[in-house]
């Protein structure tokens, strides 16, 4: 049941975690390896040189040959897995070698919960000012930028399309968390005072778990997130859906083919922190 | 030099003439105060490491049970002290989220720097340097005794925060601003507690070192040195390195903490107001690490020290590779320093560091893969004795080796990128810090309890303590491992609320329930302990056979340690020499060549006089 360890991944859906998981497996047999050898020598050596009255033990003190190869050969073995590792983690986080985004989402940690926010239909993020920056406008947006009008907020709930590369624009607006998404093998720290950016790219459509992995307090267990991989027309509806619900009401009645009800979930910016503290809590 | 004054402590020891040292004129009428509370004896005081690190082992031990139960059980009542406990920690005996937080806090600040480091530096480093290197005692007795006195005031300040409001420290053992800057009092005194505690760190380390430097008994070269000693010299040196930088760190927070100063806060937190920001909070991962992970390695290389004396003993063998295990510990020590940045892959440090971190930490597998090898190159063609202490030894081994090799997965920053803050670090972490440094400990409490107490442990008690221990320990840690796989985050008060997560409750159940054995198993070391003290068999100057200083003296050693001047002639590990007949050749007992000529002819020695007489009788010459 043990040794077969690759089966209790959660299942990847992205294209970087095929890299990982492929890596993990290289580390894990090397381990077994290792691990058969070391305790197969001392067991042998345990039963075979238990004590017996009528044998003396052996009065050697080591051999500087044996001393130089059991450094060396883990040393090349080691410094190999460091290069293989190091091209991944390249492509990983080094911002100027992992690809553009088809898709820019700006997230914001905020004790429990998750703010995302689109650029909306003019493809560019409003001007945000850090002095502006309050539990109901966690990202500081500029309300006299006409970029900022019509960018999307959402909390604990992001929609990506499948097959593309969404780029993450990572910070917290109060303590540190860390941006988990088990499925895409993506972990990232948010930072109160700097933007980090990473990215994925998920294979396939579907919703998946998002999790808090850096301990941000006592609800830090609740701090909860779901992430909707779409495909590319189940996306842009979504979309249109959210720029239909931040037009004023006269426009939007002109434009809209049909009338549209926003989710509850995409217009709220501000959720009350206790209650989700306590929803979490009561979840048990 | 080495004036070696004889007080004769218990009733049982012989009478030798006293050569009165000007030094230690006044030792005769020692009060209790004196001799058992503020003591100046190196080994009074390893007898008080030992104890109130055991005292904080249990302590910390029963945290981890609380949090075993909440994570096996969420939400429901602790069986019979649930009740018990107060509102604002329980409602209807169910552990709150909040307290939760504060007991995984307190679970690895008592575990980490009141149990572990206090075993390795102060019981190790108190009972063995003056004995092992044939001397008195320390070179600064004061200061060693300040360095005890810190202790129980700083642990009994970290726990007050369970009285102040708000509850104790709760960020976390690694304190991450700005989580732990907002916090309330209790932090406050978990900052001040490890304050006092890195000090006396400072004070153990400086005085190990210069009585290592100083005060070796004549004849004795830095490469005669047992690996006991030179593994807590190394340490002793990160110490000195080390712990200043976490003292810096340290104020830093209290003064962000406690005066709303912002090292460590950037502009305009949302939640929290009271900072001028601009402050940056991963600067505190830095320094944090920069003393943390070196301090890693302060609560395993003593043992590793421990762990090849008691292995050499017990297979009759010399060291296999001796240099070779010194300088591996160098370099551990060295490397140490520079992998800090392997705790922070994720953290949102330039990711360009995170290749120069991944490639040193990869580095440092190497001296540790060194020193497994030799250690199994020590039991090749050895003779081995299954003593208690023995088996620990062997059970330190293979969890090292599971906790090393563990280590390589994180090492892998693109793993780490999802392994990191999963219980497969809790895991690993374990496997290293209790599979290795407590089963170095339990050995080497087992190995020096006769020379502390002048008793021997029960060893049919031990066997079962060793046995219990070391099953259940791997069925509670190593499933761990799998939990990690699965993504199971760390620090999680109710994991169940994650859908993926909801699969791993019953090997949660299965973990809790082995932990709660373990930490019942562990009453069996506490038994033993206080049993043999008083009921356990005398013990004889050198129960064990085995050739350091330390079995030159007698158990218990009298005020002064030594009972004859030491002289070293030799290795601590001449073990099984071919040409003798007895399987050791102790430090202090000289053996010229016209001996050994003798010897091969068959004659009888004055060495083997002195072996078939049995205790060593002490020389007659005077070195001086």
């Amino acid at each position: 049941m043990f040794f077969d360890w690759m089966k209790w991944f959660p299942e990847n859906v992205s294209t970087f975690g095929v890299g990982v998981d492929a890596l993990f497996e290289v580390i894990y047999l090397l381990c077994i390896g290792i691990f058969f050898l070391v305790f197969g020598l001392g067991i042998y050596f345990i039963i075979k040189y238990r004590f017996s009255p009528t044998r003396k033990a052996y009065h050697y003190h080591g051999n500087n040959l044996i001393e130089f190869t059991w450094t060396l050969l883990p040393t090349l073995l080691f410094a190999g897995l460091g290069v293989y590792s190091d091209g991944m983690w390249e492509d990983a986080k080094y911002k100027n070698v992992f690809p553009k985004g088809d898709l820019e989402v700006e997230v914001l940690g905020q004790t429990y919960l998750w703010n995302y926010r689109y650029a909306g239909a003019d493809g560019q993020f409003g001007k945000t000012d850090r002095s502006l920056m309050s539990a109901a406008n966690p990202f500081g947006i500029d309300p006299n930028d006409p970029f900022g009008k019509d960018d999307i907020t959402t909390v604990n709930q992001m929609h990506a399309p499948v097959n593309k590369n969404i780029r993450i624009h990572l910070s917290s607006v109060d303590v540190l968390h860390s941006y988990f998404l088990p499925n895409m093998r993506l972990k990232q720290d948010a930072v109160p005072g700097s933007w980090v950016d990473i990215w994925y790219n998920a294979t396939k459509t579907g919703k998946y778990e998002l999790a808090c992995a850096e301990l941000c307090g006592s609800g830090h267990y609740a701090m909860r997130g779901e992430v909707f991989i779409d495909s590319q027309t189940d996306f842009d509806k979504w979309m249109d859906q959210q720029m239909m619900a931040k037009m004023p009401k006269s426009t939007q009645v002109a434009n809209a083919p049909a009338p549209v009800t926003p989710t509850v979930d995409t217009t709220a910016t501000t959720v009350p922190q206790d209650s989700v503290a306590q929803n979490g809590g009561s979840a048990r | 030099m080495q004036a070696v004054t004889t007080v004769p402590v218990h009733g049982g020891e012989e009478h030798h003439s006293h050569d009165h040292a000007v030094d230690h004129g006044h030792e005769h009428h020692q009060s209790f105060i004196t001799k058992y509370i503020f003591s100046t004896d190196h080994k009074m005081i390893a007898r008080q490491f030992l104890f109130s690190a055991l005292l904080f082992l249990l302590i910390g031990g029963a945290f981890a049970m609380f949090i075993r139960w909440q994570l096996a059980f969420p939400g429901q009542p602790i069986p019979v002290i649930g009740h018990l406990l107060p509102d604002t920690w329980v409602t209807d005996g169910a552990i709150h989220a909040g307290f939760f937080t504060q007991l995984l806090t307190m679970h690895g600040t008592i575990m980490i720097f009141f149990a572990i480091i206090p075993f390795q530096v102060g019981l190790f480093g108190n009972l063995c340097i003056p004995l092992m290197i044939g001397t008195d005692d320390m070179a600064f007795p004061r200061l060693n005794m300040i360095s005890f006195w810190l202790t129980p005031p700083a642990g009994i300040i970290v726990m007050m925060g369970f009285m102040v409001d708000g509850g104790t420290a709760a960020a976390g053992w690694t304190s991450y601003p700005p989580l732990s800057a907002i916090a309330g009092s209790g932090q406050t005194l978990w900052l001040i507690a490890i304050f006092m505690i890195g000090f006396s760190s400072i004070a153990g380390g400086v005085n190990y070192i210069a009585t290592i430097l100083n005060k070796r008994a004549p004849g004795m070269k830095m490469f005669e040195l047992p690996m006991t000693i030179w593994a807590i010299f190394i340490t002793a040196v990160i110490i000195v390195l080390g712990t200043p930088v976490l003292a810096a760190a340290l104020s830093m927070l209290f003064m962000d903490q406690a005066l709303h100063s912002s090292f460590f806060l950037p502009d305009n937190l949302v939640t929290v107001k009271k900072f001028a920001g601009g402050g940056q909070p991963i600067l505190w991962q830095h320094l944090f690490w920069f003393y943390s992970h070196p301090a890693v390695y302060i609560m395993i290389v003593p043992t590793m020290g421990v762990v090849s004396d008691v292995l050499a003993t017990f297979s009759r063998k010399p060291i296999y590779g001796y240099k070779a295990m010194v300088f591996a510990i160098m370099a551990i020590a060295f490397l140490g320093f520079i992998v800090w940045g392997h705790h922070m892959f994720q953290s949102g440090m330039n990711p360009l560091l995170g290749t120069t971190f991944m490639l040193s930490t990869i580095v440092i597998a190497v001296p540790s893969s060194i020193k497994v090898f030799n250690w199994l190159g020590t039991i090749w063609k050895g003779n081995i004795r299954f003593t208690t202490a023995m088996l620990n030894a062997l059970g330190f081994i293979g969890t090292f080796v599971i906790g090393g090799l563990s280590g390589i997965f994180m090492a892998a920053a693109p793993v780490d990128i999802y392994i990191h803050d999963t219980y497969f670090i809790v895991a690993h972490i374990h496997y290293v810090l209790f599979g290795g440094s407590l089963f170095g400990i339990f050995a080497g409490i087992y190995y020096w309890y006769p020379k502390m107490f002048g008793k021997m442990l029960s060893e049919s008690l031990g066997r079962k303590h060793f046995f219990w221990t070391f099953v259940l320990f791997n069925m509670t840690f190593f499933p761990m491992h799998v939990l990690g796989i699965g993504g199971h985050i760390r620090r999680v008060y109710d994991p169940y609320v994650y859908d993926f997560l909801k699969p791993f409750q019953d090997l949660n159940v299965f973990i809790s329930i082995c932990a709660f054995g373990l930490g019942l198993a562990q009453l069996l070391l506490v038994i033993n302990i206080f049993w043999s003290m008083k009921y356990g068999k005398k013990a004889p100057r050198n129960p064990w056979k085995a050739n350091s200083l330390e079995w030159a003296a007698p158990s218990p050693p009298p005020h002064g340690n030594f009972d004859r001047p030491i002289r070293v002639y030799r290795g601590p590990y001449e073990y099984s020499l071919p040409d003798m007949e007895e399987d050791y050749l102790p430090q202090w007992i000289e053996r010229t060549a016209d001996v050994k000529q003798a010897e091969q002819s068959g004659q009888h020695s004055a060495v083997s006089a002195e072996f078939s007489s049995g205790g060593f009788a002490p020389k007659q010459e005077n070195k001086h």
